[in-house]
């Protein structure tokens, strides 16, 4: 998933104002920002797969994405954000996981268990469904964003100031990953 | 695209727009009322 991350983030920072936006954003992202150096490192390979969606094979990502770094790496955002409060950096955590729980329904069985895990999670939708899983990932980006968009609508919020314009971000976000328009 | 290439894309893609949604987050200021021109009104005496 990419932009449906976004919208998690946004929904999370609706429902715990407190924590800074640009925390949860990057939080939502950090698996994906760890997994970058990783692969350019040798820690983590990946393959470019043109024309068979979605375009690339994650062949190991267990450092950035398997369950069990997903949760240590949600540990350690967490962590880093103590000073804040429990309930923020409980927020930044469940940031960082929800990352793994957006890409499950995407991914193909590529999410290990554990580094090194012979078992791999992932319903697929990415391989299944070539260019239907757009329309799931929008459906997630429109629940995201509309529960966003209402919470900031409530008197007194302190986050929200241009809900159109953030969703207006994110869609376009969706639309420059579509399958129609993402480079190969 | 190579592989590298899909690297770096990938963590633009989430680093790059973080600045901008967060800037977009940011709550209104409420508007200021705006002064009136000329002498005001004193106290009724």
């Amino acid at each position: 998933m990419y932009a449906g991350h976004f919208a998690a983030g946004l929904a999370i920072k609706a429902r715990v104002p407190k924590a800074p936006t640009w925390g949860l954003l990057l939080g939502v992202g950090f698996l994906d920002i760890l997994f970058g150096p990783f692969v350019l490192l040798g820690i983590e390979r990946a393959r470019v797969t043109p024309g068979i969606s979605p375009g690339f094979s994650l062949d190991t990502i267990d450092w950035s994405h398997s369950l069990l770094m997903s949760l240590v790496w949600a540990g350690l955002y967490a962590a880093a954000f103590w000073s804040k409060g429990r309930a923020v950096a409980a927020a930044m955590g469940l940031a960082v996981f929800s990352h793994f729980l957006l890409d499950l329904p995407m991914h193909p069985p590529d999410l290990a268990l554990w580094p090194g895990s012979s078992v791999h999670l992932g319903f697929g939708l990415w391989r299944s469904l070539p260019t239907g899983w757009w329309f799931v990932e929008l459906g997630v980006i429109m629940l995201g964003v509309g529960y966003y968009w209402a919470r900031s609508r409530r008197p007194g919020a302190e986050f929200g100031g241009r809900p159109a314009l953030v969703a207006l971000v994110v869609l376009l976000l969706h639309v420059a990953n579509s399958p129609w328009l993402s480079p190969k | 695209m190579s592989t590298a290439g899909l690297a770096i894309y990938v963590v633009l893609g989430f680093l790059v727009p973080v600045p901008l949604l967060a800037w977009l987050d940011r709550p209104r200021r409420p508007k200021q009322p705006t002064p009136q021109p000329g002498p005001q009104p004193g106290p009724p005496k």
